[in-house]
């Protein structure tokens, strides 16, 4: 098997992003996720490979939080668009774990299915290489395993590392792209048998099957306003989430011309559901609250054959009101709806 | 009998007799560390209650949810919480004889939200102290408007000078604390949970939801960063009650009590004395929310 030297990653990553724009996991100062190999700033900045997650989900490599579309300038009889946004140019993102990857399926199904194409997502997407990094520890707030992940064995990923724990990782390439890298980095790649790491057992763990059905029938029940009577409608759940996708087209100009552009939305707010007219469907957090749950777990599986969370626990670790969504998958199921 | 048999006795007791239709206290999550709100419909679920170490959410902030309702609430509120409830009642956001107000004198708390932090695997040095960091600067730890108390009163715990940290700032030159800034600013991503945390911020429509015109742009870039702190800042003045709640929602660890204690500081300076919270007086017009003729001016 291939197996590459941990002490050779700057050097891999230096290569890598020689070609590429690189996005690795890092912690930086207080806040940890993945950030261009080219900001990496040996004073204060760690590689986090060795954690189980980062807190900033890797969604912003693809749908960056703020993301110019195009720019205009008003003329004579019209507006003339000056240039689009649009970022091509070839990514690797290196180290993603199994549900964040997913998360990016998810992502995928939403911007590029069902005759809808999004071409900027497109333009990332298309040119993007995923290194996986599998888990053999899960967290104490994973549930990947019960939303048809496999840690293990992410899915989407054109190569593969493990950790063995001792200084190498495995290294596998899965798809042409994986090859191609395997090969720019041949130098780095060596040649040793390492046994497999063991992996270890799931603490938390969900049963999904039927909560979609279920949920699609209870959405008048009482019961939602006692879920979320925590709920503060931050927004933490949604901005941390890896696979939550909502945006907002919003233009900034002076004088004669300005530009577009889109930025991270969030049912949790407000203003999300506002209408011109002043009307808010949305207008109370049980409202909004409802919604998050019923987009990631009914809505979204019924579109598209899965939930639109991948268990990553990052909302649960985040929450600062405690909600836990493998709780409310399992009212789902337990819970008395009526009133 | 401990506190949290003393709250269920009281939930229990204004629940059956009607006093209340609904009472905020805490819950137990799965994790030892994990406490968090709770609201209490029906005796039944008075049980679930508790008051332990992690009870640290301000759940004064959540009769905001309740303003444009009829119920009358029940609530548990340590020192900062009850400041809080002074703010809503000083704001007009909330009649005080819809509230039933349980003090309880607070020995200080942990933040369950680091203890989640180290234990999820996320972090690589665990950063749980002794006690939250809001609770090691609270200057008053026993609630200041109640209708029942519990508890031993504590004494202040802040210890040392209490803007030590506002000081250093203030030391540096204009493009030190500039960098400063733009150092933890940058890094907001923007999500509002500081304003959502925050019972200070209780306007119906926030100034960064207008759209017609926007006031604040939404680019996570770092002017418009900045322009939502100062904005949210200086609407802070005289306002905030210091509970500590938008530091420690925040995800990304921006150091905001800094800020709200420059301007805890300023406005007890050159408006005060003054201590935003501390009493509650009907009818009282605390500094900044009427136009003095002789308010100083020459630091704009
Ligand atoms: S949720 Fe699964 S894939 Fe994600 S970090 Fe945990 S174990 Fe790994
Ligand atoms: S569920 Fe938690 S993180 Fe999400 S909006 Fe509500 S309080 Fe914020
Ligand atoms: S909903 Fe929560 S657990 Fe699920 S993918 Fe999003 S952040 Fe992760
Ligand atoms: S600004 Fe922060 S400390 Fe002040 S009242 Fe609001 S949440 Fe509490
Ligand atoms: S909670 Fe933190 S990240 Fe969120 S808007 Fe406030 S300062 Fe920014």
């Amino acid at each position: 098997m291939k197996v590459l030297n941990k002490n050779k990653l700057p050097a891999v990553f230096d290569k890598l992003a020689q070609q590429s724009e690189l996005f690795v996991p890092l912690q930086k100062k207080e806040q940890s996720g993945f950030y261009s190999w080219k900001s990496f700033d040996q004073a204060s900045d760690q590689l986090a490979l060795d954690l189980l997650n980062v807190y900033l989900p890797p969604k912003q490599v693809l749908l960056p939080q703020t993301e110019k579309m195009y720019s205009f300038r008003q003329e004579e009889g019209g507006v003339a668009i000056s240039e689009v946004y649009e970022e091509s140019q070839a990514r690797v993102i290196f180290g993603i774990r199994a549900c964040d990857l997913q998360a990016i399926n998810c992502l995928d199904q939403a911007f590029l299915t069902r005759g809808f194409v999004d071409e900027f997502y497109k333009a990332r997407r298309d040119n993007t290489t995923i290194v996986a990094s599998a888990c053999y520890k899960p967290g104490a707030n994973c549930f990947c395993s019960s939303m048809g992940v496999n840690p293990l064995e992410p899915a989407g990923a054109d190569a593969i590392i493990r950790d063995t724990g001792t200084e190498y990782f495995i290294w596998e390439a899965r798809t042409p792209a994986g090859e191609e890298l395997s090969r720019q980095l041949a130098e780095f790649l060596e040649e040793k048998e390492l046994p497999l790491p063991q992996s270890q057992a799931f603490e938390r763990q969900v049963d999904m099957e039927g909560v979609a059905e279920k949920l699609s029938q209870v959405f008048s029940s009482p019961l939602w306003e006692e879920l979320s009577d925590a709920c503060q409608t931050c927004g933490i759940c949604t901005y941390l989430c890896p696979s939550c996708y909502c945006f907002d087209i919003q233009v900034k100009n002076q004088g004669e011309a300005g530009y577009r552009f889109r930025c991270w939305d969030s049912c949790m707010y407000g203003e999300y559901t506002l209408m011109a007219g002043g009307h808010n469907p949305r207008a109370s957090a049980t409202e909004r609250f409802r919604n998050r749950f019923l987009h990631k777990l009914e809505f979204f599986n019924e579109r598209y054959g899965m939930p639109l969370c991948t268990g990553c626990g990052r909302c649960i670790i985040a929450c600062p009101a405690g909600i836990d969504i493998s709780k409310i998958i399992t009212a789902a199921k337990e819970a008395e709806w009526s009133a | 009998m401990d506190i949290t048999g003393k709250i269920r006795e009281i939930a229990a007791r204004l629940l059956q007799n009607g006093e209340v239709d609904l009472f905020m206290a805490w819950e137990k999550g799965d994790l030892p560390f994990q406490s968090k709100p709770f609201f209490a419909r029906r005796v039944e679920d008075v049980e679930r209650i508790i008051f332990d170490e992690y009870s640290i959410h301000n759940l004064s902030n959540a009769l905001l949810k309740f303003r444009d309702r009829q119920e009358k609430i029940g609530l548990v509120v340590k020192g900062c919480d009850s400041r809080g409830v002074v703010r809503l009642l000083e704001d007009g956001q909330i009649e005080r004889d819809r509230l039933y107000i349980v003090g309880v004198c607070c020995p200080g708390m942990k933040d369950p939200l680091q203890a989640m932090r180290d234990y999820s695997g996320f972090n690589r040095n665990p950063e749980a102290a002794p006690l939250a960091a809001k609770c090691e600067n609270c200057i008053q730890p026993n609630p200041v408007i109640y209708d029942e108390l519990l508890g031993e009163e504590q004494p202040p715990r802040v210890q040392g000078e209490r803007f030590a940290r506002v000081r250093e700032l203030e030391q540096l030159s204009p493009d030190e604390r500039y960098r400063f800034f733009e150092d933890i600013l940058s890094r907001c991503i923007r999500c509002y949970a500081c304003r959502q945390a925050c019972v200070a911020c209780n306007c119906r429509t926030c100034i960064f939801d207008e759209t017609k015109p926007q006031w604040v742009g939404r680019e996570t870039s770092i002017s418009d960063n900045m322009m939502y702190h100062l904005v949210r800042a200086s609407h802070m003045a005289g306002r905030c009650i210091e509970c500590g709640e938008c530091e420690r929602v925040c995800p990304v660890n921006i150091p905001l009590m800094l800020i709200n204690q420059k301007l805890i500081k300023d406005v007890d300076n050159f408006f005060g004395p003054y201590e935003a919270g501390m009493q509650y007086v009907e009818g009282a017009k605390p500094p900044l929310s009427v136009y003095q003729e002789n308010d100083p001016d020459d630091f704009i």
